[in-house]
Order: C-alpha cells, then sequence, then structure tokens
C-alpha cells in the first residue's frame, strides 16, 4: 500500500470535450474525403482499393476515439 | 477532352451527392437539436398525456415480451371494465421503440426504455425529412427535394408532434406517410412490382402506427382515380396499384386493432371501388384491342351501366345488412364541423379537434403558407402522373386541415414539398448563370444554392450570403433576361425571407411546443429566476407511494393515462375514450352532490379522487375550467338527474362566486376544488379565498366533507387527492331516514297498538335523532 | 424489609469473605443513554475490579436492547480490547467476551452500543397537528454478571417535555436530562425497568433499503449511485392532511420530514437526484470545504407511515480513493456514506462494479458483512462482462461508514480495447460500403432513370 501511488487518468478529464470535438472533425473530413472518392470512383476504372482501405481507415481511427471522448465527455465513463 | 469532361462529371457526382448528404445530415441534425428545447430546459421526461399510455405499454412490452403485450388485459384501466391493450392499440409505435431497445441491449448499450421513447420522435423526424427530399426529388427536382427536407426539418406544424418527449403516434407515423408516398410515387412512375410492394409494406407499417392510415388507403385510389379520368390509364398504374391494394389490404388486416375493417368499414370501401373500377377499365382495354369499335361501345354502355348499379347496390345492401359499418362519427365530424358538437361532446370537448384558425396556418407554417400555392401552381402548369398525386395530396390536406387544428399535421408534409418546389423554381430562374456553364451543373447550382441556404438557416452564416452574393454580381454579362440587380434584390429578400423563416420555427418551437405539461415553469417578476412547478409529479409519486397498490382513483379521463403511467394505480376512466357512458358516471359523480356522488363512487369501489385546482396559482387548465364538459357528458346520459342550464346563473353565466349557480356551489367537484380554500388568503390585502384563475372570491367558503377527507394537497394546491371514506368511518350513519326503517317483512308484529311502545323504568333515555313516525 | 437487610448483610458478608465467588466487581459504572434522536446510543464507563488480585483477563458484557447495530470497546490506555460475541442467544441479550489487552487488576472499559427501533412512538398514531411522543423502555441499572457497586445513568431527551418517566431516587430532571443515581451495589443480573415518555419531534425516518454501486472506470471517474427508500417509522398519521394547516401553521406536521441533509465527498460532480417519474426538482446543493452539502426535500413532505424512493447519484474522481503501482489496483470507499443525520438503514447491498478485465479480486471489509456470489454485467462498449462484487449488510448506522479495501489486477493495455471496439466496428462499416459499391455495377445497372 505504501508503495502505491493515487491512480489519475491517461487523458486528463479536462480535454476530453476537446479532444472529442478535434478528433470528431478530422474523422467527418475523412468520411467525406472517402465518400467523394467513393461515389467519383465508378467511371475510372483504375484500381483504388488500396487508397479507399487506407483512408477509411483513417476515417475509422479518428472517429473511433472521437466517439469514445464524446462518450466519456458526456458522462458515460467506459 | 471527353475524358476529361467525363472525369469532371464524376467529380461533380461525388461532390453533389456529398452535399446531398451533408444538407440531409444537417436537416436530420438540425430537426433534432431544435427539439430538445423541452429536454434542455426540464429533463428527459415523457410530455403530456397520451405519450404516458404508450410509454407505459411500451414499458411493459420491453418487460413481459411481445405476445404478454399482445394479450395484455389491462385491469388498472377503466375499472371496473378493465382494457384489452393488446387488440386496442396501433402497436406500431411500442414495436419500434421496443425493437430498438432490443438492438442496444443486444451492443451492450443499457439505454432505459424512457430515453428511447423520449428521444424516438426527433429521430424520426430526421428521417421523415429524408423521405421528404425522396418524394419531392421524385415529383419535381433534387433541389427542390433538398429544400423541402430542410423545411420539414424545422417546420413547427410538424415539431408540434415530435418534439423529444412527445412520445406519440404522429411521430413515426408522417415518416411512414411520407415513406409510403415515395414508394407509391415511385412506383407509379416505374410501373414495377418491387416499388409498390415496398410501398405495401410501408404502409404496414403505417397502419400498425397510426390511424391516419385510412388518409393514404384514400387518398392513393383517389390518385388512381383522377388518372382515370383525365385518360392517364397505363399498364404501369394497373401494375402498381392491384399490387399495392392486395398485398396492402392483406397487410393492413393483419393488425389486430384493424381486423377486418378494411373490408367492412365505409372509409376503406373507396380503395375496393377503385381496384374494381380498374380491372374493369383494364379489362376493357383489352378488349379494345380484341374487339371491333361497335361491339365495343356496345358492351361499354350495357357493362359499365350495369356494373355501375351491380356496385352501389351490393354496397347499399351490404351497409344495410350490417356487413359494412357506415361512417363512424369521427369521420362525420369530418364533413360537418358541427356534428361533434352536437353528437359526442367527448370528441368536441378536445381542444385538438377544434377548427384551425387562420392564425394557426401562418403560426404553424409561417412563409411556406404563402410559397405553397406557388409549388401547386408549378405543378398544374407542368402536371404529369406524380404531380397529379401531389395536387391531390395538397388539396384534401387543406381540407382536413380546416376541419381540425390536429391534421394540421398531415398538412405540414405537403406543404414543405411544394414550397420547396415554389423556392427551387424561383431560385432556378433567378440564379442561372451562361448558359453553357448551365448545362453542365444545373443540378448541381441548385444544390449548392440550397446547401448555402442550409447553412444560413441553420447557423446564420453571413458570410456565405456574400459569397453568394459576390458571385451573382460577377455574372451580368452573360444574363440575358434580368437585370443582376433584380436578380440580388429577389435572391436577397429570398434568403431574407428563409432567414425569418428559420428564426420563427426556432421562436414557436421554443415557446410553444416545448412545455411538457405535467412540469411547469414560470419566471419569477421579483428577481427573474426561473421557478418550477411540479405538483403533478408530486402528486402522482405521492399516489404511487403512500396508497395502497389496488386503490381505484377517481378523476376526469384528462388524468387517466397519467395517473396509470406515473403512480401505477387504478384508474376508472383515461384518455382512451372507449367507453362514453362510464366517463358520463364519472361526470355524473363530479357534478352531484356530496351524497349522491358518495352513491356512485361505492358503488364503484372509488378509494381516491383526484382533482387540478389552479386557483392558487392562477392555472387556466383545471377542472373547474373544464368542469362545463363534465357536465355535458354526463347530461347526454343520464338527462334526468344532471342539467346543464343547472350549472348556469339565472343570465347564463358560468361563475364560481357568491352569484354562482347553488348546483355549481353544492356539486362535488367544486367542493373538492375548494374544500378549505376560503380560509386561505393569498395575500394580505386580499380577500380569503380568492381564486386567482377566474378572478373572483369563491361563493362557498364554508363546509365541511362528510364522506370524504383531504389526503394530499400538493405544494401550490394544483393537484388534490382525497380518501373516499368507507361507510364505518362517519360519525353519523349515511342512511337517510327513510332508509332507516326496517322494511316491511311477513314478520307480523303480535303487539298491540297500546303495547307497542314499551317502558322499562329508570332507564336512561337516548335520543339518537328524530324519527319520523307514520 | 427486615429480610431484605438481612440478605443484604448476607451477601456482603459472603462478598468480604468468600472473594473467590465474586471475583469480578463493576466499582463504577457510569451511563449515559441518549434518546434524543430516534437511535438509542449508549456509552459505557466501567471500572472493573478483579477482588482477588489477579490480572484480569477476560469480561462478559451484555446488551439488553434489542437490534443491536454497532459497539465499539475501548480500555483506559485507549487500546481496543478484541472483543467476541458469543454466540448462544439467550431471551433477546446479547453477550460479548471482551478480552483484555493488558494483564491488571484494574482496568477500565469505554464501551459504546447504538441500538435502533427501541424507541417507540407512543401512541402511535396521532393527527397532523399533535406532537410526537415515543416511549423508551430499558434497563435502569447496568446489566452485568457481576456485581456493580456505584452505577449513575444520565439520560439525555431531545425535550424538557416529559410525559412521564421511571422514579427509582435518586433521581434529577435537568430540563431534557434525566440523571440517575448512584446507586449502590446492584446485584448481579438486578433488571429493573426504565420508562422514559416524552416528546421526540426529531425524525424517525428509516431508510428500508439501500443499493449503492460503485462503478470504477479507469478513464478517471467513480460513479456512486444510491437508491434509497426510505419510510418515516415515527406516530403514523391518523386522519386527514390539510394542506392549509401544514402552510398556516408552523406549528403543524412538526414530526414530518421536510427535507434532510446528505453529505457527500467534497469531490463530488454531477450529482442527481430522481426517482421513477424524473429528476425531483426542490434540492440545493451547496460546497462545502470539506463536503457537498444537499439539502434534499422529497416531492412531498413524510409524515408518519408514508414512503418515498429515489435515486442519488455522483461522481468522484478516481484519484481520490484509486491508488495503483503497476498492473495492482487498491480501492478504498466507504461501505456506505451519510444519508442524514441519526439514520438508520435497515438493509444495505453494495455493488462495486470494476473496468472489464479487472482479475484477482480480493475484497477486505471492515466489518463483518455477508457476502454476494459475484456476477457480471455488461454495459457500453462491453465485450466479456465487468466483474461485479456485491456483499450486504443489514442493520447499519452512522457508525458504519468505514472503509473497505478492494485489491484488483488491471493490465492498461485492456484500456484500449473499447476505443478498437468502436474504430474496428467503423471499420467494417467502411468496409461494407465498399464491397456493396462494388457489387453495385450488377444491380443498379437497370436502375430507373426519368
Amino acid at each position: 500500500m505504501e508503495s502505491m501511488h493515487r491512480y489519475v487518468s491517461p487523458v486528463n478529464p479536462a480535454v476530453f470535450p476537446h479532444l472529442a470535438t478535434v478528433l470528431l472533425i478530422i474523422g467527418t473530413f475523412f468520411t467525406a474525403w472517402f465518400f467523394v472518392f467513393v461515389v467519383s470512383r465508378k467511371s475510372s476504372k483504375e484500381s483504388t482499393l488500396i487508397k479507399e482501405l487506407l483512408i477509411s481507415l483513417c476515417a475509422s481511427i479518428f472517429l473511433g476515439f472521437g466517439i469514445l471522448f464524446l462518450l466519456l465527455t458526456v458522462g458515460i465513463y467506459v | 477532352m471527353n475524358r476529361g469532361s467525363k472525369i469532371l462529371n464524376t467529380k461533380v457526382a461525388g461532390y453533389s451527392s456529398l452535399i446531398t448528404f451533408a444538407v440531409l445530415l444537417i436537416a436530420w441534425i438540425a430537426g433534432f437539436s431544435s427539439r430538445l428545447f423541452a429536454v434542455i430546459r426540464f429533463e428527459s421526461i415523457i410530455h403530456e398525456f397520451d405519450p404516458w399510455f404508450n410509454y407505459r405499454a411500451t414499458a411493459y412490452m420491453v418487460q413481459h415480451g411481445w405476445y404478454k403485450f399482445l394479450n395484455w388485459f389491462d385491469e388498472r384501466a377503466w375499472y371496473p371494465l378493465g382494457r384489452i391493450v393488446g387488440g386496442t392499440v396501433y402497436p406500431g409505435l411500442m414495436i419500434t421503440s421496443g425493437g430498438i431497445h432490443y438492438l442496444l441491449h443486444i451492443l451492450n448499450i443499457p439505454v432505459h426504455i424512457r430515453d428511447i421513447c423520449v428521444f424516438l420522435a426527433p429521430v424520426f423526424s430526421g428521417l421523415t425529412s429524408i423521405s421528404t427530399y425522396l418524394l419531392t426529388k421524385e415529383l419535381w427536382s433534387p433541389g427542390a427535394g433538398l429544400f423541402a427536407a430542410s423545411f420539414i426539418a424545422i417546420v413547427p406544424g410538424y415539431i408540434s408532434r415530435s418534439v423529444a418527449g412527445s412520445y406519440d403516434n404522429e411521430g413515426i407515423a408522417i415518416f411512414a406517410l411520407q415513406f409510403t408516398y415515395f414508394l407509391w410515387v415511385r412506383s407509379v412512375k416505374t410501373g414495377s412490382v418491387f416499388w409498390s410492394a415496398g410501398a405495401a409494406i410501408s404502409y404496414f407499417y403505417m397502419v400498425s402506427a397510426w390511424g391516419g392510415y385510412v388518409f393514404i388507403i384514400n387518398l392513393i385510389p383517389l390518385h388512381v382515380f383522377m388518372l382515370l379520368i383525365m385518360g392517364r390509364y397505363s399498364p404501369r398504374l394497373l401494375t402498381s396499384y392491384s399490387t399495392f391494394y392486395i398485398l396492402g389490404l392483406l397487410f393492413s388486416m393483419q393488425i389486430p386493432f384493424v381486423g377486418f375493417q378494411p373490408i367492412r368499414t365505409s372509409e376503406h370501401m373507396a380503395a375496393m371501388g377503385v381496384f374494381v373500377l380498374l380491372m374493369a377499365v383494364a379489362a376493357l382495354r383489352h378488349l379494345q384491342t380484341v374487339l371491333s369499335r361497335n361491339e365495343f361501345k356496345k358492351l361499354f354502355i350495357v357493362g359499365g351501366l350495369l356494373s355501375a348499379v351491380l356496385v352501389f347496390v351490393a354496397v347499399v345492401v351490404l351497409t344495410m345488412m350490417g356487413v359494412v359499418a357506415p361512417w363512424s362519427g369521427r369521420f362525420y365530424s369530418l364533413w360537418d364541423t358541427g356534428y361533434a358538437k352536437i353528437h359526442i361532446p367527448i370528441i368536441a370537448s378536445v381542444s385538438e379537434h377544434q377548427p384551425t384558425t387562420w392564425f394557426s396556418f401562418f403560426f404553424d407554417l409561417h412563409i411556406l403558407v404563402c410559397a405553397f400555392p406557388v409549388g401547386l401552381w408549378y405543378c398544374v402548369k407542368r402536371v404529369n402522373d406524380e404531380r397529379v398525386f401531389v395536387i391531390l395530396y395538397a388539396i384534401s390536406a387543406v381540407y382536413f386541415a380546416g376541419v381540425m387544428v390536429r391534421l394540421m399535421l398531415t398538412l405540414t408534409p405537403v406543404v414543405c414539398m411544394l414550397a420547396g418546389v415554389a423556392f427551387s423554381g424561383l431560385l432556378d430562374v433567378f440564379l442561372q448563370e451562361d448558359s453553357s456553364k448551365r448545362l453542365a451543373n444545373t443540378v448541381n447550382s441548385v444544390q449548392e444554392i440550397d446547401e448555402q441556404e442550409e447553412s444560413l438557416e441553420k447557423k446564420s452564416l453571413y458570410d456565405k450570403a456574400g459569397k453568394l452574393r459576390h458571385r451573382t454580381k460577377h455574372d451580368p454579362t452573360h444574363e440575358t433576361g434580368i437585370s443582376s440587380n433584380l436578380k440580388s434584390i429577389v435572391i436577397l429578400a429570398v434568403l431574407m425571407i428563409l432567414m425569418m423563416f428559420a428564426v420563427h420555427c426556432t421562436w414557436v418551437t421554443s415557446n410553444a411546443y416545448s412545455s411538457p405539461s405535467i412540469v411547469l415553469a414560470f419566471h419569477n417578476s421579483q428577481d427573474g429566476s426561473r421557478n418550477i412547478l411540479d405538483d403533478f409529479r408530486e402528486a402522482y409519486y405521492w399516489l404511487s407511494q403512500n396508497t395502497a397498490d389496488d386503490a381505484r382513483i377517481m378523476s376526469w379521463w384528462d388524468y387517466g393515462y397519467q395517473i396509470a403511467g406515473m403512480a401505477n394505480r387504478t384508474t376508472l376512466v383515461d384518455n382512451n375514450t372507449w367507453n362514453n357512458s362510464h366517463i358520463a358516471l364519472v361526470g355524473k359523480a363530479m357534478s352531484s352532490t356530496e351524497e349522491k356522488s358518495y352513491e356512485i363512487m361505492t358503488s364503484l369501489d372509488v378509494d381516491y379522487v383526484l382533482v387540478i385546482f389552479g386557483g392558487v396559482i392562477g392555472y387556466s387548465g383545471d377542472d373547474i375550467n373544464k368542469f362545463l364538459w363534465m357536465v355535458r357528458i354526463a347530461e347526454g346520459e343520464h338527462p334526468k338527474d344532471i342539467k346543464e342550464s343547472d350549472f348556469f346563473t339565472d343570465r347564463g353565466e358560468f361563475r364560481v362566486d357568491a352569484e354562482g349557480a347553488p348546483a355549481l356551489l353544492n356539486c362535488l367537484m367544486y367542493k373538492l376544488s375548494y374544500y378549505r380554500f376560503g380560509e386561505l388568503k393569498l395575500d394580505y390585502r386580499g380577500p380569503s379565498g380568492y381564486d386567482r384563475t377566474r378572478n373572483a372570491v369563491i361563493g362557498n367558503k364554508d363546509f365541511e366533507l362528510k364522506y370524504l377527507e383531504e389526503a394530499y394537497t400538493t405544494e401550490h394546491w394544483l393537484v388534490r387527492i382525497y380518501r373516499v371514506k368507507k361507510p364505518f368511518e362517519f360519525n353519523r350513519p349515511s342512511l337517510k331516514a327513510k332508509d332507516r326503517l326496517i322494511p316491511p317483512t311477513n314478520f307480523i308484529s303480535r303487539k298491540n297498538l297500546k303495547r307497542r311502545k314499551g317502558l322499562i323504568r329508570n332507564r336512561p333515555m337516548v335520543v339518537k335523532g328524530k324519527r319520523t313516525l307514520k | 424489609m427486615e429480610t431484605n437487610w438481612i440478605l443484604f448483610y448476607v451477601t456482603l458478608i459472603c462478598l468480604i469473605i468468600n472473594p473467590i465467588t465474586a471475583e469480578i466487581v463493576n466499582k463504577n459504572v457510569e451511563r449515559n443513554l441518549d434518546i434524543a434522536s430516534q437511535l438509542v446510543k449508549t456509552s459505557y464507563k466501567i471500572q472493573v475490579e478483579e477482588t482477588a488480585g489477579k490480572p484480569l483477563k477476560e469480561y462478559e458484557f451484555i446488551v439488553k436492547d434489542p437490534n443491536l447495530s454497532f459497539i465499539s470497546v475501548k480500555d483506559g490506555f485507549n487500546k481496543r480490547p478484541t472483543i467476541e460475541e458469543r454466540k448462544e442467544k439467550e431471551n433477546g441479550l446479547t453477550r460479548y467476551k471482551i478480552t483484555f489487552a493488558s494483564n491488571a487488576p484494574q482496568q477500565t472499559l469505554l464501551i459504546e452500543t447504538v441500538s435502533t427501533k427501541n424507541i417507540l412512538p407512543y401512541p402511535s398514531e396521532i393527527k397532523q397537528n399533535d406532537k410526537q411522543l415515543v416511549k423508551y423502555v430499558g434497563g435502569l441499572y447496568y446489566y452485568s454478571y457481576y456485581l456493580t457497586q456505584t452505577q449513575r445513568l444520565n439520560v439525555q431527551l431531545s425535550s424538557s417535555n416529559i410525559i412521564a418517566h421511571t422514579q427509582v431516587r435518586p433521581f434529577a430532571v435537568m430540563s431534557n436530562k434525566i440523571s440517575y443515581g448512584p446507586y449502590e451495589n446492584v446485584a448481579k443480573l438486578t433488571d429493573d425497568e426504565l420508562f422514559v415518555h416524552y416528546e421526540n419531534q426529531s425524525p424517525f425516518l428509516t431508510v428500508n433499503t439501500l443499493e449503492r454501486t460503485i462503478e470504477v472506470s479507469h478513464w478517471g471517474n467513480i460513479a456512486v449511485k444510491e437508491e434509497i427508500q426510505m419510510t418515516h417509522t415515527g406516530a403514523k398519521l391518523k386522519g386527514s392532511f390539510s394542506r392549509y394547516d401544514f402552510q398556516k401553521d408552523g406549528r403543524s406536521g412538526q414530526s414530518a420530514v421536510k427535507s434532510y441533509r446528505t453529505y457527500l465527498p467534497a469531490s463530488a460532480t454531477g450529482v442527481y437526484y430522481r426517482d421513477t417519474n424524473g429528476n425531483i426538482s426542490t434540492s440545493n446543493m451547496n460546497q462545502m470545504r470539506d463536503s457537498v452539502e444537499l439539502d434534499l426535500r422529497p416531492r412531498f413532505p413524510l409524515f408518519g407511515g408514508w414512503k418515498t424512493q429515489y435515486v442519488l447519484g455522483y461522481n468522484v474522481p478516481s484519484y481520490e480513493y484509486l491508488y495503483n503501482s503497476d498492473d495492482d489496483y487498491v480501492l478504498k470507499m466507504y461501505v456506505i456514506d451519510h444519508i442524514h443525520d441519526n439514520m438508520v438503514i435497515d438493509e444495505a447491498v453494495i455493488t462495486i462494479i470494476l473496468p472489464e478485465g479487472s482479475s484477482n479480486i480480493k475484497l477486505e471489509p471492515p466489518y463483518s458483512i455477508e457476502r454476494r456470489p459475484n456476477s457480471l454485467v455488461h454495459t457500453y462498449l462491453d465485450t466479456v462482462g465487468r466483474p461485479v462484487i456485491s456483499f450486504s449488510q443489514s442493520n447499519l448506522v452512522e457508525n458504519h461508514i468505514a472503509e473497505f479495501t478492494l485489491k484488483y489486477k488491471f493490465s492498461k493495455v485492456s484500456l484500449l480495447q473499447e476505443p478498437l471496439l468502436v474504430i474496428g466496428f467503423i471499420y467494417i462499416i467502411f468496409l461494407l460500403t465498399i464491397v456493396l459499391l462494388r457489387l453495385d455495377f450488377s444491380i443498379t445497372s437497370h436502375s430507373h432513370k426519368d
């Protein structure tokens, strides 16, 4: 017990809202890019699979963390 | 060059669909958030009256499962009759939120069912705007669709029924309505069985959700009928209508509450008639191709007359035999606005069944009500199959909205669509770029402008509007008809109007439609602080905690659902006004004297009586103000005992002060409302017993209750609960003098007259009242 | 009379001649009986002597009041002797064996006991404007297996309005206090009744059930939720309730509970107070230096026999209660917290929800509790479920506010599990879109265009 120290969150709870906003904005940007990219792809037959996968991966990482911090902001402590 | 333009085109398609997507998303978010006023100001709570029943039923379904819900006999309502809930509700609402609840719990998201119910209508408003977009896109253009989608997201006429917490059928039904119409128009356009089957499924959802499905099943046949009359028959129409009708009929009969109505009631006969007619027309068309002209003419006349007579006779005979039910009372009241007032006071007593005032059209629709005829005119001018539909939709909805305030709801979507068409048409004219460019991206420009207007509406971003002006100013050299100055002025004006519309919508939503009505808020005039009157929940919670679990509570029917939902106690009557005579009995108990109503109350096993009294705080929706309806409804069933005229003064006034009618001053409702109120002084200078709602000093101040006792009164006296005493609790027997005599039996006294009065000496005489001797 | 004196002398002689039979005597006993609230709080100061001069090892202590909730024992040197409850119970008595820490022929014992539900409203039903009268029946003399040489009893009441009380001389009444004694040489197991009938307007609130849920999140938060059902267990309200009297007359309904104070930890944020019908809007919160003071008003004033239930919840930051070194975590929190002054909790169930992936869970309660089986709970973004530790205890009072210790292991990597879950979910949606759009070529070629 003596060797233990008080446990604090790995991320300061005060920055949760800011983090959520920034991450969600970036995530939305990537999603929009992905969206435009996928819709305009139709005619050009060249293979763009790798690019699509990469963009969507970026989008989902940012959105994922954004949603997590959004949950933490609104008081759902997962 | 060709390849380059192709790439450009796909890029444009990409951006235009992104813009469409973004506008719809923003419309969804804006619609959702503008419905949250009540949640932010108060809390996540179910509003008003009917939503409480829906919430209770949903909670029951979530707890006990779907089959238990279908077989649910609710013994806590309509005591002692009970109510078969499973067979008397439109279960679509409960299934929807129960399904969402189930899904979320599978995903380990432990959301309380109440929160799902509260936020269901705002979420569905987003779906409504998407389906409105789709429908308008089918009818006119994607640009008009975006306009319509954003209009319906924030228009007060729809918000009034779909704010967060207003958990009612209409919240999801408007989505189902619009979506059914979209699928129907699609199927008429394509003649595809797929789309019309989709329309039938969507219609099924609508039937399961709201009684207003009758609107669909009459409007679509009307559309078909008009197309036939206009000579616009096509095999596409035949395919889509026959598929839709047959599937829709079968689907709608699966809902227990609807059952066999679609083939047995007059409301549904039009659809069947049109189906037969369409079949006949199709058969004739077929014959036309087979037979010669003369033969066909003969056949047409004879067969047409014969079949018309046959159908008419069949309908009349079936109606007479009772197989087909005649029009229901509620339906009559749609044609004759005075009908309900005379025949069904219980319908007339509901404020939302009153005819609509001119004012409320503007209040609920604002600028759209002006733009809507323009859109209608555009549609008439460039008519085609599906625009006939929207014209009919508009005309019938306008009529119904004029009859009943409540049906403003069905008018709102079509107004939004046609106003979208109007604005889109207007901007098409005034935002034209040079013709060569225009060919390439007409659609895009319209959408882009829409997008800008969207953001303007939602966020009031003036810089975007500035950009728009800037661009239009740089165009004039290419313009042919209209001068650029005029253009910018018109566009500015349109933008201003749209901005005003957004402001108006927000204002109306925030002020008129966002009160939960079970929590009242008022602003303190002295320090400007906001106070909350939570008397309803105080009383209901008291009932739930401190009365026996099977206690029966008598109140006016308005509060039945709330008592059942919040206090979880048995009620006598509730907002499902299916049994008029039971309601009349309660009305009679409320408007009789204490003795008489005690008889009624004991016969109904009433344990507590609950009345709403607003005299202390000046709440106008209380029971004394509703009292005349109780009297009227009671008089309808018990004309001998209750007369409305008794409750008016000689001069025909309804007043509670000393000049009030004696019948009023001694009835149970009056006594329960004003018990010990006569002693209360609201301020130091005023007289005691001053009723703030009716601005009068009450007439009957000093009285005691004999058969009831005050059980609880809330902090601001808004809800008063009385306990009905049991017969043994009175100081004196409640029997009247003549009842106290032992009824004559076969027993004959052997005492003669002289000996009848026996006398015992030295025994103290106890006089217990006087007996009338005969 | 004569025989009594003879008996007394005989006993005295016995005591003098044969000290072996009566080895232990209570030289002096001072009892303070506090019955000003709904609790019976007794503090004893007992001087024990081993008359033969042998070292005193063990002492038997008897509590006569039923529903004993709490007992603490100290000796003269402020050390805690071991105390052990005797298993066998005879006619409602609770017996304790106290083993002293030091060996000496003379010992001092400081004992505090709290018992519940021994002050009963009398009459049990009153009207709204009546005062609440209660009676307490207890022992006039210190009930012991040993002879008590001198003893005193001070009774603390809530008001000076005493209807009746036991009158055994010497006694004195000073406004809201009655002092009895000194009584000399009371033989062992003397059981005379003490009866006090007096006015007690203090709130008689009983918490019937308390369900306290503590949810630990390693994102830096501990959420506490208390579901409370309480009853006013004082004199029941007879007849009707009149709002007019209640508002006009300050003396009306004095025994009714209009509001009470709850103290939360000073770092509590996001406090909510609600019931099944939603938020209860009538409460005030004051931020004090070492606590958050909540002035809770139930929806309606609680009269005798009336019930209410509500949920009170708040968040506290994890660094107040959670300690770690590497993967070992220790949670130290109160088993129960303050609900209202002089509270009585009939049954408390405490549930602790740990983050997903915690293992090696060990609970160290501050006093004996009834352990309930562990389980799993599934909430937001859970896959296998969070471990739940649950235990219960009945008949608790304020003195039971004490810390438990919960040790568990948790690896920090599992903290990333939740975001990865969300990311995976979203990515699957994207993948589905990609796949569907590629399939789309074959099914939308005949798509309707008008």
